[in-house]
């Protein structure tokens, strides 16, 4: 579902028209434009991670499937985005590069959607989001604001004009601003 | 409370059904495959002959000049590639409209299938199972939600509310609400389309594999497809990860825990391949 960037008729709405980029998983994405919206296909398991410096308006988003590389470590070097490890590294590496700064980084999060399983042998969603937290925590960065677990396919909507970060859930046309925590 | 009698009778108003499949399915399991005999059964559609001659000339396929005959694209293309192509051209048509009642739009539901059967398809190349069936049982998993999605158009926000407040499965909900549930109405429904006993069945128990004996291996290559789709994203629809964990689907086809990111990953580079045939880039 494409996300909502047409500011409906006859509202005031001062939003400018915003540049769509789609972020489809395993991949990532950094620009330092203010009008772009970056989102990603639904989430399911897999996890965005939005990153977004109100000073300079570098803002970044990454789309990823499953938590470390180690699984396949040929495929990391092609497609680092697909794993949360190497993806994280990936997306704050472009962030600095274009001169991102570490302590105004704002960090958002969405998806780890999980099925109804006890037994945990199904946890893919569970794991993204334990590697993503400790992989943030080993650079001394901490999430913002955070969507993520429950049985809900969502994808992660990330407006450079103002800093802010939507959530869709799929079967649900009304998009839900993420609010700091 | 209907029974799954009642709510399959509804389905006149269905597109074809994909008839050619279960035809060429037993074509192609004889030894010595008769190439004039599946070229008369495309021929009989049109547009699945256009697509299989398209999908001959597509840049991936295409080697030395391009082909207008049907016969000779059947000859490059080899079996496997056209049953899979008439398979996914069948289910096409019949999964097009929206199903709202599952907070589907237009496409999504064949989105999800055809995810879900290329993981299933790979699933059942590692265990050593009959890939072409898997790949067609999975497409056709949902099926019986096209049927049940009309029935549920007034009642979704009740069946959400079912699963969210219980911590229940979809399915369970479906049950609740209307007295059947949507495998059990597809794995029907493709007994009257004289579908085999193995897909029948493997449809039908497609979210508890282990009923589904003695085609439980089957059952859970779609379960476990089906995951992979899901935890992928291409899953959509309210509460789309509202199902039931089954650990036995891993046990069945004798597979490590660990094998579920595995089989994400090939499936991720097996649908860019898909794609791009599908498209027709």
């Amino acid at each position: 579902m494409k996300p909502n960037i047409v500011p409906e008729e006859n509202s005031f709405d001062p939003r400018p028209t915003l540049r769509p980029i789609l972020v489809p998983m395993g991949t990532f994405a950094v620009v330092r434009e203010e009008n772009t919206l970056l989102y990603t296909s639904p989430l399911g398991a897999g996890i965005a991670v939005a990153i977004y410096d109100p000073v300079t308006k570098v803002a970044g988003l990454l789309h990823s499937m499953l938590p470390d590389s180690r699984i396949n470590r040929g495929l990391a070097k092609a497609r680092p985005g697909l794993f949360l490890e190497t993806g994280v590294t990936g997306l704050l590496e472009e962030a600095f590069r274009l001169k991102a700064q570490k302590e105004n980084l704002v960090i958002y999060v969405a998806g780890g959607a999980l099925i109804l399983d006890p037994s945990a042998y199904f946890n893919v969603g569970l794991r993204n989001y334990e590697i993503l937290k400790s992989t943030l925590a080993e650079r001394g960065l901490a999430i913002h604001a955070e969507d993520v677990g429950g049985q809900v396919n969502r994808s992660l909507h990330l407006n450079t004009a103002r800093g802010e970060v939507r959530t869709q859930i799929t079967g649900q046309p009304e998009e839900q601003l993420l609010c700091k925590r | 409370m209907q029974t799954i009698d009642s709510y399959v009778d509804k389905m006149r108003a269905l597109p074809p059904v994909p008839r050619i499949v279960p035809q060429l399915m037993h074509l192609l399991q004889e030894t010595d495959v008769d190439s004039s005999r599946v070229v008369k059964l495309i021929s009989f559609d049109p547009a699945l002959t256009a697509g299989v001659i398209r999908l001959c000339n597509t840049a991936y396929f295409a080697a030395g000049s391009p082909t207008v005959d049907l016969q000779d694209a059947v000859t490059r293309l080899g079996f496997q590639q056209v049953y899979r192509l008439v398979a996914v051209a069948s289910g096409a048509k019949l999964f097009s409209q929206s199903q709202a009642g599952y907070g589907l739009e237009p496409g999504e539901l064949w989105k999800h299938s055809i995810a879900s059967a290329v993981a299933a398809q790979l699933v059942a190349r590692k265990v050593g199972e009959n890939e072409n069936l898997v790949f067609t049982a999975t497409l056709l998993h949902d099926v019986g939600k096209i049927v049940l999605a009309s029935a549920l158009e007034g009642i979704y926000v009740k069946l959400l509310r079912e699963t969210e407040a219980n911590q229940g499965s979809l399915m369970e909900a479906e049950k609740k609400l209307l007295g059947v549930q949507h495998a059990e109405v597809g794995g029907n429904l493709l007994k009257r389309w004289k579908f085999p006993p193995s897909i029948v069945s493997a449809v039908w128990f497609h979210h508890n594999p282990q009923s589904a004996i003695p085609h439980h291996r089957v059952a859970s290559c779609i379960y476990l497809g089906n995951m992979v789709a899901h935890f992928m994203g291409h899953g959509f629809g309210h509460q789309a990860l509202a199902q039931r964990g089954r650990t036995e689907a891993m046990t069945i086809l004798n597979l490590p825990p660990d094998s579920l990111p595995q089989f994400m990953i090939e499936t991720f580079e097996q649908l860019r391949l898909v794609e791009s045939l599908i498209s027709g880039k």
